[in-house]
This record gives C-alpha cells, structure tokens and sequence, in this order.
C-alpha cells in the first residue's frame, strides 16, 4: 500500500471516533477547509480506508411569479374557476390571469370554444399541477414544466458524506504516528541532531515530479560532431573557411566553366562585393581557355576576369578546400572541412537554401581511386552503415567520379555522397602536383533519416519541445 | 540532368539483348534509372555524356559494356554535294553553322518525339538553353538548296512554326511563345539570324523558331539538320551527336560544303594514353592489351604501342574526353568500381580540429552547463528580423544577396541575437522558462566570423541573470572584460552593458526592450547576451597566438 500522508492519518485518526460525517463537521475537527478534508478523504478512498461519497441534493426555489401563484393559484386554476356556465371570451379576458391562464387551458384540454362561448371540459381540474407546485420533485414532469415556464427554479448543492472503512478502522484502532512531518531538512535539524526526532516525509517514488530540461547540444551538431570526430580519428586536419567566396575559387578554381548553369543567378546567391583576384590566376584562365599545359583541352571560348571576382555565397565547401590545397601543395594533405553551403533552391520539405555539407580531401604521392574507395567505406562503416557501394558519376571537377550509396534497412540503397578525384586541370594550375581525392556528403540528409524528420526545415526552425524529448544518446542501428 | 525515355522493343532491337540484361547493368555505366514502366523506362544520364540522351546512343553503349559489340562506332559520311553559306555580318552575331543531310529515315510520331526530345536535351546540356548552341531539323525536300544562313532585317517575314500567317521576326519575339522564351539571345542586335533556300524561303530563325514550310512530319524522308552558335567546339558536338544517333537508327548521313569545308566527317580523333598512368590513377595494376580491351568496351578503339603507350580513337560524339583521365574513368567504369581494391592510403597522418570549432564546442559546453538548450537557426534572414525589430541601425557590413529568392532570405546574418528572438517568438506557447544559445558564423563584408548568444525568457528574467551568465561564460573562457553602460537600443536603458575587452567592444548583454518584445510578439522579459568570438584566446588571427 502506498505511504499514507499525515493528513490522512489524522482524518482516519478522526474518523476512527466519528465513523462517518460530513465534510464541513471534520474541517472543523481538523482545523482544514472542507476541500481539503475532500481531498484527504479521496486519497484514503484509492487506498481503500474511508469513503467519500458525494450526495447532491436538488432544491426548488419559487421565483416571484411562482411565490405569487403559490398563494393565488396557477393563472389557469384562476380562471378555471372564474369561468362560469354560458361563459364567452369576452368575459374571460377582464379576468387578469387571461392572458397566461387561457392559453394553458386550451393547451392542458380543460376548456372548450366554440365560437365566442367557452365551456369547461367534464372533469376538468388543476389539482395535479396545483400539487406540483406545492410539493415539487425531481421526477415530475409537471415540475418540469413549471421550470420551463419560469415559475420554479431548480438549484443543487454538494455534500461530501465521508465514513471510514473497516479496514481503515482496523488501522486507526492500530494507531498513527501524528507528529507532523519534516519536508525539506533545514540547516539547523541537520547540525543539531533535531533530525533524529523528525518524522520525514515520505515520497511516492512512483510519482513523476515536475519535469527538468537540460541544457543540450543540438541534435544535429550532435550528428556534425560525431561525423567530426570520426574523420579527426582517421587523421584529417579540420579546416574553417569563409561563408563569402569569391566566384574564383568556388567555381574558376574548380575548372567550372563559366557558362557552366550552376554558375547561373537562378541557381547561385550572388553579391555585389568583388575581390581582386590572387596571384598566379593567369594559369587558371590559360586552363579554362586551351587546357593550359596538360594534355586537356580545356572549354575554349575567353575566360573572363570580371565573372571570377564576383562574390558568391559559397554553394560548397569545396572552395575551402581547394583554397587550403593551394596554400599547402606539399603532401600528405588530410583535410576536412563541414560547413553551411547556398543554393538558390526554392524551398521545401526537402530543399534548402542552406545547409551543412562535408567534404574531405586527400592529397598525397601515389594516392589513387581505390584509395578514395577505401576512405568513403570506413567512414561510412564507422557512421555504422554496414553496406556500401559505389557507381560511376559526374562531378564537373573530379575525374574519375563516383556516387557513394549506403544500405538502410527497409528503405533499401541511398545515396549519400558524391566523390571523386580532383581533374588534373583543377591541380595544375594551382601547383597541386600529386592526385588529389575528394569526396562530399550533405549531412542534413542522414540527420533527417536519424532524426525521423519530414521537413529539414525543422532543423534550424525547431520547436523547443522536440530538442527537449530528443535524447542526447539515441539507439542507432545501421547507421539509423 | 536529362532524363531520358527508352522503349523497350527499340531498345532491345537496337541492343540486340533483352531489356532484363540492359536495365541490370545500366547503372555501372552512369545513369539513374527513375522509372520503370511497362513498355518503357526512364533513365536519368549525366550532363557530360550527351551522346546517352536518345536510345540510339544508350545501345550504342550498352553493345559495348555488354560485350556484343566493342570497339570504335564507324560512321560513312558521302558528300551531298549542297553548299551552305554564311554571312560574313553574322560574325558579332551568331557566326557558327554546322549542317548535315540525314536521308532515308523513317519516322513514326514515336521517334519524331524521341529526336526532338534529343533535342531538346542537347540545347540544355551542350546548348545553354539555345545561347551556345540551337539545333534545327528540317524536311530537306520542302526547299532547294543552296542555303544560306544570312545576318536578316527584323522585319522580314515568314511563317513560323505552329502559325499559319506571315510575323515579323520582330513580332515572333513579341507574340511566339519560343520568341518570348529565347528572345533574350538575339534582342540587342541590329540584324537577326536567319537560314533560307536558294528561292529565299525561310528555313529558320535560329535560335528562336523554325518556319512552318520544313515541319518535320511522318511523311518526312530527307532530313536537313541546321546547327548554329557561338562556340565551334559545341556546334560540332552536337552535330556529332545527332547525326550518329540517326545513323545507329539506319539513317545515312551526307556532309554538306561550308566555306569550303565538308562538314561533318564523323571522324574520331586520337589520343596516346600511358598504361602506367592509368593503373598509378585507379590503384589496379592493368596491362597494356587489359586496357585497350576495357576501353574497346566503352567504344573507343584503342591499339596498344609498346608495354605503356595505347594509341586511343575518341568515337566523335565523345563530348567529354578532354583529358587523358577522363579515358582512364572509362577504364575503371569498364574494369567495374566494385573490383578495384579500396583500401584506405597507407600514409601516417594525425587529426587536428580547428581552433575554431575547438572554441565553438567549449562554448557549447558552458552554456549546456548553464541550463541553455542549443538552437541552430538559419544565416540567411531579413533586415527586418536583425535590424528594425531590434531598433537597430543597419550593420554597414551587412550582405545583401542580389536574386533573393523570398523577403525573408534578403541578408547573410550579422547577429545571432535576433534570431533567438525570433526562434523564442517560434516557441511562444511552450513551457517557460526557456533558456537558448546559438554558436555560429556570422558575416561582417566579406569577413565570416564566429559569434555565441544566449537568451532567457521567463516571469523573472532581468539584468542581473544576464549579467551573471555573461561573467559566467567571459570566466570559463579566460577573456578579461569589463562591463561599461550602452546604448544599444535593443536593450532597456540602464538595464544593458557593453562588453569591453582589451579595449574594444565585444559584446552586449541585459534586458531586451519591451519595444522589441512587442516586435517579435513575447510576452515575458527577455535576458539577453551575444559576444564575438573573436575575443576567446586561441581564435586564429588573435594576437599571441599562432
């Protein structure tokens, strides 16, 4: 049985010698409003130690009109006498319970009309609801329809007809502990010793207190942290870069053409802001232009500097990276970089303008396509996606490339990323001159397969209450 | 990216394997398959193989992946003897023609969808939407040859496409629906393209709208493919491709005479490639004669010159190869991904965060500690948002984007503050109090920075728990600051203070102005902190420190 509380073991103390009384007697008795005794009672009641019946008694209360009549007679019982035999209409409306009386008599049978004479019916009487009006009850329909017709009026009242129970009377006769107990322990009971003598509270372990949040990481920086921690452990260096990039190294350095469609203002976020260009960019136009020195091509057509100084907000972290291989062309380089990226995306559900993308980078002597396989496969292992695979695909700056798909229980084969390694017109110019491998994920999209989300919006919209239930460690099995 | 339709009777025929075995392996050479229907599938291929947008070109390739056909595609061009010319005044304009004579082709309204449709894909991926290159396809025997494409007065007229009355091309810009969508290519020159036939009917108005007189019919039998531009290299591509399709569909194709020169050849060109390269790239160790066999699948010929060299023939509908690794991508395609070794670089390397993100994540870290509840909210917003619901002045460093795509993405964030406002605004009827924090990057001009703010909002949030997380969070970061009064008007005043540290301002904290309560519709007091980053010992670019 539950802990019963002091309250309750004076009610039931109280009881004991009451057996059974209403709510307002024991608050008198225990010094408590007639409620709160209520409410003790109720908490004994679950426990099967007392009773507390609730008893609600119906009052009629007569309004004027109804006190009026109560001396008087109904209007009908009124006119019912005055009516007399060879009686007419006209007569009956001089009497001043016409207006009223007629028409329930009319209603109720008891008169007859015929033309102007009007006539009792045999038999005719008000008696039943002369007494309906007297002595009121709750079943009568007659009361009823004096209710309805204003007369009467009906009102309740609530007692609480509180008894104890055998079982709580063969606890009471056991006797309680009736000190008062101790809620929070003071300073003063602890170093005292006080304590000893206290009678301390006991809590119902079953019952949730009101609930505490935590301060927490986001949900999603929980899934970048541990895609971050994942590629720190397999050696990478972490790079950090510049939201605004100049359309140089976010697509001329990548050897995107410039006519190139995603280099379009439906598809990319431009600014007015222009950056002089860096030194050396002459190799990179040469490439565009008749594939510089290597055995390329290039696009043709004139490279133009005004289109490479325009800034952008970058649509990759690429940019990034390219930038850092630019800076650091002796090997090995192991970098990666996840950051937000823009793409002038009309938005929805599943397409944002901005959001999270990872990229890494490899670039050392003798590094080859395989070896780029090998990395997606642990890093995709260690995210715990057990099958992996790959299919050829294209990316304007890698050569080879390759889509990266992982298997998801009950939804089958996803893509996850797309990789590559680095087109020799992109290193050349920039004196990269050892394979570079790359490869990029968009993270929002497995923290939408984690998360259970329908809207990526939710990620950087949330509501509260979704980061406050979503666990900081969830259970995640292949890779989900 | 293109999606294209393949019918399966024409794609088997045309394979010469069953649909089964084709739809197996389509992927391994690089597409997406949608979609599979009933009698047919659409396949999505990558914008760097145009040469894969018509079932002619898909089986091409499919012959060689599977194995039923390998090597080099030959293609006889014969002269057709016509003559086109081109009007030297077009040379500002559009100087570029390709031309060809596609005879004895059969069409039903299948397959005059299908080349429209190839089209179409082409004027997308190699075109430009029409800009670098606009293809038209004539009934040869509706007109006589020679041609000529011509620099035309605007007001010339002919009946286009789909009209039945004579327009202006002035007017085709104005009232066709093709004039309407491409008329920005041509509308600020003086002249306009146009093509006509010794009798001076009109063929085209490239790259606008065919005229009516050549419509393309089931009835049709001699083809005249006109292709105009502005990049040689692209014209030609699409030429290639187009003439190469119609041919794998038993056309035959004759060249026509432009300036002198018979075009097209459908000839290959030739690359010499290193084995050695190849395998060193892949991470396979490959053979001279296992290569030329790999890149015999994927159609090129290839003879091999000694133990390292391959002599290699680029079929001329390869758009793509401009480089020596995009043949050595065909020979991994060919060789399988699924067979190459993957094994991650032997090389030793050690993982180093970025000081950055090392400042973020302690940052983290305090505030959690503090009871605050991450929120990540996005960088583009609105001046609204940052500026006139704060009762702010503009940051001058703030960035407009100049296409934006609502009027709530008009700016990259130069606060964070507002948008925990705004995200508090979000969660007005969820319990209180409500305690939030936001680590990220904002940007100042061209400059992208890191920046924390925190807010708390219930009944008796005020001053002095700002005030207390502040110094909460400047003690657990080692910055040495010193509150002095502010006048930011987001603030109450005499309830806000600027965070002074080593004499500059970092930072701001107290208690939101009712104003702007009332702005972003909160109901409780709001206490309010947002530092730069910056400021944190160890932020790269800080003095004394590397």
């Amino acid at each position: 049985m539950a802990e019963l509380t002091q309250n309750e073991k004076r009610l039931l103390a109280t009881l004991e010698k009451e057996m059974s009384a209403e709510a307002p007697r024991l608050a008198g008795l225990l010094g408590a409003t007639p409620e709160a005794v209520v409410q003790w009672a109720q908490l004994a009641q679950e426990k099967g130690l007392a009773t507390a019946d609730r008893v609600v008694a119906r009052e009629f209360i007569y309004t004027d009109e109804g006190k009026a009549y109560l001396e008087k007679g109904l209007p009908e019982t009124q006119l019912l006498r005055f009516i007399q035999p060879g009686a007419v209409v006209a007569d009956l409306q001089k009497h001043e319970a016409f207006r009223i009386g007629f028409g329930q008599l009319r209603k109720k049978g008891l008169v007859k009309v015929e033309g102007s004479s009007v006539a009792k019916t045999p038999g005719s009487s008000t008696d039943a609801d002369e007494n309906a009006l007297k002595t009121p009850s709750p079943d009568d329909p007659r009361t009823k329809e004096l209710i309805r017709r204003g007369i009467l009026q009906e009102s309740e009242t609530v007692r609480y007809l509180i008894a104890i129970t055998p079982e709580g009377l063969a606890l009471a006769r056991k006797g309680f502990d009736l000190r008062a107990d101790t809620g929070t322990l003071t300073r003063d009971q602890i170093i005292s010793g006080e304590w000893k003598k206290l009678n301390l509270r006991r809590y119902d372990v079953t019952k949730l207190p009101k609930k505490t949040f935590p301060g927490k990481i986001h949900p999603y920086q929980r899934i970048i942290g541990e895609m971050r921690e994942i590629l720190l452990e397999m050696g990478f260096e972490e790079l950090y870069g510049g939201i605004v990039q100049q359309s140089y190294w976010n697509f001329d350095a990548l050897f995107q053409p410039q006519d190139h469609p995603a280099r379009e203002m439906q598809d990319t976020f431009y600014l007015r802001e222009t950056l002089p260009l860096p030194d050396g960019y002459e190799k990179v136009k040469a490439m565009h232009e008749c594939g510089g020195d290597t055995s390329s091509t290039g696009w043709g057509g004139v490279w133009k500097e005004e289109k490479a100084e325009q800034c952008v907000l970058r649509t990759h972290t690429t940019s990034v990276s390219i930038q850092h291989l630019a800076m650091n062309p002796n090997p090995p380089v192991k970098a990666f970089c996840i950051g937000r990226v823009y793409r002038r995306e009309t938005i929805d559900p599943t397409h944002l303008a901005e959001f999270e993308q990872l990229e890494g980078v490899v670039m050392d002597e003798g590094v080859t396509f395989g070896n780029l396989l090998g990395i997606l496969r642990e890093f995709y292992h260690r995210m715990g996606f057990e099958g992996v695979r790959f299919k050829p695909s294209y990316y304007p700056y890698t050569e080879p490339s390759l889509d990266a798909e992982v298997y998801i229980e009950g939804i089958g084969w996803i893509e996850m990323g797309g990789a590559g390694i680095f087109r020799e017109e992109v290193t050349a110019p920039l004196g990269i001159n050892y394979p570079v491998l790359a490869w990029g994920l968009g993270v929002s999209r497995i923290a939408m397969l984690r998360l259970g989300l329908k809207d990526l919006r939710y990620l950087h919209r949330s509501d509260v209450e979704f980061l406050r239930k979503t666990p900081a460690l969830r259970h995640t099995r292949g890779g989900i | 990216m293109a999606v294209i339709t393949l019918p399966f009777r024409y794609l088997e025929r045309l394979t010469r394997t069953d649909k089964k075995t084709i739809l197996d392996k389509i992927a391994f050479i690089g597409s997406d398959v949608e979609r599979v229907g009933e009698d047919h599938a659409d396949v999505e291929f990558f914008p760097d193989r145009p040469d894969l947008f018509s079932p002619e070109g898909v089986a091409r390739a499919m012959r060689g992946y599977l194995g039923i056909e390998t090597g080099l595609p030959s293609y006889k061009v014969k002269p057709s003897g016509i003559q086109f010319t081109v009007d030297p005044a077009l040379a500002d304009i559009r100087p570029v023609l390709g031309a060809a004579v596609i005879r004895g082709v059969s069409f039903d309204d299948e397959s005059i969808q299908s080349i429209m449709s190839l089209q179409e894909s082409l004027h997308w991926a190699v075109g430009r939407g029409r800009s670098k290159v606009a293809i038209g396809i004539h009934d040869l025997d509706a007109v006589r040859p020679p041609f000529h494409y011509i620099a035309s007065p605007r007001t010339r007229k002919f009946v286009p496409l789909d009209y039945t009355e004579e327009m202006t091309m002035d007017e085709i810009l104005e009232k066709h629906p093709k004039g309407r969508d491409y008329a920005k290519i041509v509308q600020d020159f003086p002249l306009f393209p146009l093509i006509v036939d010794r009798d001076d009917h009109v063929l085209s108005f490239p790259p606008i709208i065919n005229g009516e007189r050549t419509r393309v019919t089931i009835d049709t039998k001699n083809i005249l493919l006109d292709t105009t531009g502005t990049d040689r290299r692209a014209v030609g591509v699409a030429v290639n491709i187009i003439c190469t399709a119609m041919a794998e569909a038993g056309a035959t194709i004759e060249s026509i005479g432009i300036g002198g020169v018979e075009t097209p050849t459908l000839a290959p060109s030739v690359r010499t490639v290193s084995v050695s390269e190849c395998s060193r790239l892949l991470g396979v160790v490959l053979t001279a004669a296992t290569m030329a066999e790999l890149l015999r699948k994927m159609r090129f010929g290839a003879e091999t010159e000694g133990a390292d060299r391959i002599m290699v023939q680029v079929p001329c509908y390869r758009a793509d190869i401009m480089h020596d690794w995009d043949l050595f991508e065909d020979v991994a395609i060919a060789f399988g991904y699924d067979k190459l070794q993957d094994l991650p670089p032997k090389t030793y390397t050690v993982g180093k965060p970025h000081p950055v993100q090392v400042n973020a994540a302690l940052v983290r870290e305090i505030f959690c500690g503090l009871g605050y509840l991450e929120v990540m909210p996005f960088t583009l917003t609105s001046e609204e948002i940052l500026y006139r619901n704060m009762q702010r002045l503009e940051h001058p460093g703030v960035l407009r984007v100049m296409h934006p795509i609502s009027i709530e993405n008009t700016v990259v964030r130069t606060d964070l503050l507002p948008l925990l406002l705004e995200f508090l605004n979000l969660n007005r009827h969820r319990e209180l109090p409500q305690r939030l924090f936001t680590v990220g990057d904002v940007v100042d001009s061209c400059l992208t920075y890191q920046q924390a703010a925190g807010v708390s909002t219930h009944p008796e949030a005020d001053f002095s728990e700002a005030y207390a997380v502040a110094d909460a969070v400047f003690n657990e970061i080692s910055v040495d600051y010193s509150a002095k009064e502010s006048a930011d008007p987001a603030f109450i005043e005499g309830r806000r203070a600027d965070i002074i540290a080593a004499g500059k301002k970092i930072g701001v904290f107290g208690e939101i102005h009712p104003a702007v309560l009332n702005a972003f519709e909160l109901e409780h007091p709001v206490a309010a902190f947002e530092f730069d980053l910056r400021a944190v010992p160890g932020y790269p670019g800080t003095p004394g420190t590397p």
